[in-house]
């Protein structure tokens, strides 16, 4: 099965009217998709239909919706780490889900309320708090991240993008269940349709017939870096 | 496990057309003039040179075929792929981590048990079907990322295009500084090859009049992007100089290839390029060499040795076990030039035992398998340039490569530390993935504001070493593993030296330096050496000379002991620069082979 993409005929067809026809511009197609792809509901592999709910705050909460694009929740990257538990060793599994029960444990703890109900002022103290060491403990980047530019995203090499249950385990269990959900949330976020086009605005996988970059290499002032031209 | 149907590529089509080609050549097909052992950039330059001048050759390829159009997926995007391009749980590239830690063979160790397949580090959603299993494929000894793929042009399907000139402070390295032996010839006499290839397979670049990078025949360049010139900018005044990146891909066209189009920009080269702009080995010299009429192809087909014929003492052919069916055949022929990729060229060698020849064919000196070199890497910076910080992206990366900085260490000057030096490839600007994210502190709106805000001026380099020639960096082949086709395993003998860990620390050193005189923010230095073998740049193990008892080709790349076997990859390499090794290979077969065909026309 191919990407649930939209098409002209698909969108009519969900309409039901031909007479909304000039309401379907490309604009309007792409909304669309967006709409829809929001409202199918999840098809869960793992998480139950609280976990899910859960995981899909936290991860909005990491990256939400701002002036320029919607967020993690739209992006349905609670769908993508479902896939992602889905396919990880069972151990994996268990410690990933038992840092998530720790996180909404600590909600109601400090405020009385798990996550699905914490205000955002609420959820920015306890992700502040947990997000404390996250600078000092970063692992170092994948290599293979670093040998070819034009490379897709590959995947970090400890190959699960939920964290590693052979790594020791320095930080306490919330603040590396917090990285490794953040890292996560990267990855299905700025991997997603909404990521790339609405947020990021990628210009590229597209047909240049000739490449130029700065201006500045083609004589002009460079609108983009503030390079002059050469005199 | 979930479908994923940019994974689920039906392959029907291409396993039945390799399984009938196959069995359609049988060692009574024949006669041939010649068999060239491999297809990828040797391989095919090889059957390219030999058919086109109307010599019948046979070409064996231990893959299957490959099919452009389904497999080489250049533009989807990750999100039409629900594990978002990840591989799924069942197969895994092994890590740095564990070429480093684990004993060998690597895919022995009980947690891959469960995998359908164990690849190498460059395996990824889209080279998945190229690479060897590890597991059928395994090697001994010290660590080695050996990425090996085993299908129709090999590693030119994801090659990465970076098409540069050995030059006369390479050739004549040890004239300069008294380590080992100068190549048996001159830059010049390479010249006329790399004109010819650049002419025929198409390069894009820039002519800079650089000794350490002799230029070209260029095609349109792909310019640079704003941090890149910016780097340019600041780097000149230190002396050093950062260039277009030179790729093997056609901007302009070449003539007479009916499957190969310009490069449109899309920047998705590595995947394989469907419309034939990047140089891979099938579209650019097979399926030419094919419509000849002169070649034939036979895949699934597994060089074990080449055979003696005893009568005379030269080669008489290659034995060739079928990859599906297991049998084993002897395909004769005049001449055998093997291009299986420099490490399996000289596994197949050392393989080649007899009793005239007891430790391997062409072996006399005892230098085959010695003397191997490639390019080490892992030094690598990066930061973010200010003149892009909080603009808007703007297309950066629709480019087969980025930027390249020459070598500038042991050029005019002579460093304290070592000898040789390094050269840098990198580039900047936004692309697909920001990677920076993953380093960015918080969450939240300021997060994400914070992404977008250097998402354009990302910016890095990371440098590739000349690994000294050494007698005791050697491959054999090792006593008791055996591949899954029975045919003993390559033991690797392979350390760096401290030359090459003080020219690594030198690496770091200068990224840093540079970065710094960009006036980069949040500059990030890793000086982690990867684990050898990681360029995928591997030269020597049967280096070339004119002394029989020094080297074990001669300046011809044909072996001193038999001289109707050439070789035409980088084994008879003497020296490997720092220049990444494609071109090189391409230019020295078509001289090889020019030889060779002069050899046919005037013996018989």
């Amino acid at each position: 099965m191919k990407m649930p993409l939209v098409t002209r005929r698909t969108a009519l067809k969900a309409l039901g009217a031909t007479a909304l026809l000039p309401w379907l511009t490309d604009a309007g197609l792409a909304e669309f998709a967006v709409v829809q792809a929001k409202k199918a509901p999840p098809r869960l592999k793992v998480l139950t239909p609280t976990q899910y709910r859960t995981v899909d705050a936290l991860v909005e909460a990491i990256i939400p919706r701002d002036e320029r694009s919607p967020g993690a929740s739209e992006a349905r990257v609670a769908d993508y780490i479902d896939l992602l538990l889905s396919e990880a060793d069972a151990p994996l599994r268990k410690q990933w889900l038992a840092g998530l029960h720790a996180l909404d444990a600590e909600a109601v703890t400090r405020f009385r309320a798990p996550l699905v109900r914490l205000s955002e002022k609420q959820m920015t103290a306890l992700l502040t708090d947990v997000s404390r060491y996250e600078t000092a403990t970063k692992p170092a980047p994948d290599p293979a991240l670093q040998v070819a530019r034009n490379e897709q995203p590959q995947p970090p090499q400890v190959d699960t993008l939920l964290g590693d249950v052979n790594l020791p385990r320095e930080r306490p269990l919330l603040e590396a269940f917090f990285a490794d959900t953040k890292q996560a949330t990267i990855h299905g976020y700025y991997t997603s349709e909404i990521g790339i086009q609405q947020d990021l605005r990628y210009k590229g996988n597209t047909f240049v017939p000739e490449f130029v970059g700065c201006e500045t290499e083609v004589g002009k002032d460079c609108p983009h870096c503030g390079r002059k031209a050469k005199a | 496990m979930a479908t994923d149907p940019t994974l689920d590529i039906d392959l029907a089509d291409v396993l039945q057309e390799s399984s009938r080609l196959a069995a359609s050549v049988t060692p009574a097909s024949g006669p041939w003039d010649a068999i060239v052992v491999g297809s990828g950039a040797a391989g095919g330059m090889a059957a390219y040179q030999l058919a086109m001048a109307g010599i019948k050759v046979l070409v064996l390829e231990a893959g299957r075929m490959v099919d452009h159009r389904r497999e080489y997926r250049t533009m989807e995007w990750p999100y039409e792929s629900p594990r978002r391009h990840r591989l799924p749980p069942d197969q895994r590239r092994l890590s740095v981590a564990e070429y480093e830690f684990l004993d060998r063979p690597y895919g022995n160790d009980p947690s891959f048990a469960k995998l359908k397949k164990l690849a190498s580090y460059a395996g990824n959603s889209f080279t998945r079907n190229w690479v060897v299993d590890e597991k059928q494929h395994p090697t001994t000894g010290t660590p080695y990322s050996w990425v090996r793929a085993r299908v129709l042009g090999g590693k030119t399907n994801f090659w990465g295009r970076v098409a540069i000139r050995y030059g006369p402070l390479q050739f004549q390295a040890a004239s300069r500084d008294g380590f080992d032996i100068d190549w048996p010839f001159g830059y010049e006499e390479l010249k006329p090859y790399y004109d010819k290839v650049d002419v025929l397979l198409g390069v894009s670049g820039t002519r800079e009049g650089l000794d350490q990078v002799p230029d070209g025949i260029y095609q349109r360049a792909h310019k640079l992007n704003c941090v890149e010139v910016h780097f340019k900018d600041a780097v000149a005044k230190m002396g050093r100089r950062l260039i277009p990146g030179r790729a093997g891909v056609t901007t302009d066209g070449v003539l007479g290839n009916k499957y190969r189009a310009q490069c449109v920009g899309r920047g998705r080269c590595s995947r394989g390029c469907d419309i034939g702009a990047t140089f891979h080995s099938p579209t650019a010299l097979i399926f030419p060499a094919r419509d000849s009429g002169n070649m034939t192809l036979r895949p699934y087909s597994i060089a074990s040795e080449v055979f003696l014929d005893p009568a005379t003492g030269r080669a008489g052919g290659v034995r060739v076990i079928d990859a599906n069916t297991r049998e084993v055949m002897d395909f004769k022929a005049k001449v055998v030039v093997l291009g299986a990729g420099c490490l399996d060229s000289t596994r197949i060698l050392l393989n080649s035992k007899s009793p005239r020849h007891p430790d391997g064919m062409g072996n006399s000196s005892g230098l085959l398998g010695c003397y191997l070199s490639e390019h080490h890497m892992g030094p690598r910076g990066s930061g973010f340039i200010p003149t892009r910080i909080g603009t808007e992206p703007t297309l950066d990366d629709g480019r087969p490569t980025g930027p390249y900085i020459p070598r500038f260490r042991n050029v005019t000057d002579k460093h304290p530390d070592f000898i040789r030096g390094y050269h840098f490839q990198g580039g900047g600007g936004s692309s697909e993935f920001p990677g920076h994210a993953n380093d960015m502190p918080g969450f939240g709106k300021a997060f994400k504001a914070s992404v977008r805000k250097y998402y354009p001026a990302q910016f890095s380099i990371g440098g590739f070493g000349e690994v000294l020639p050494r007698k005791e960096n050697r491959i054999t082949l090792d006593d008791t593993v055996k591949d899954a086709w029975g045919i003993p395993a390559v033991r690797f003998h392979y350390r760096f030296s401290d030359n090459e860990i003080k020219m690594a620390k030198d690496m770091a050193d200068t990224a840093d330096e540079m970065l710094r005189a960009a006036g980069a923010e949040n500059i990030k230095i890793d000086p982690t050496m990867l684990p050898p073998g990681w360029s995928i740049h591997e030269i020597g193990t049967a280096r070339m000379g004119d002394d029989p008892k020094a080297s074990v080709t001669d300046r011809f790349c044909r072996l001193h002991d038999v001289p109707n076997v050439y070789l035409a990859d980088a084994a008879p390499f003497v020296s490997g620069g720092t220049q990444n090794t494609t071109w090189s290979i391409l230019a020295m077969c078509w001289r090889t082979m020019d030889h060779l065909k002069e050899e046919l026309r005037t013996r018989t």
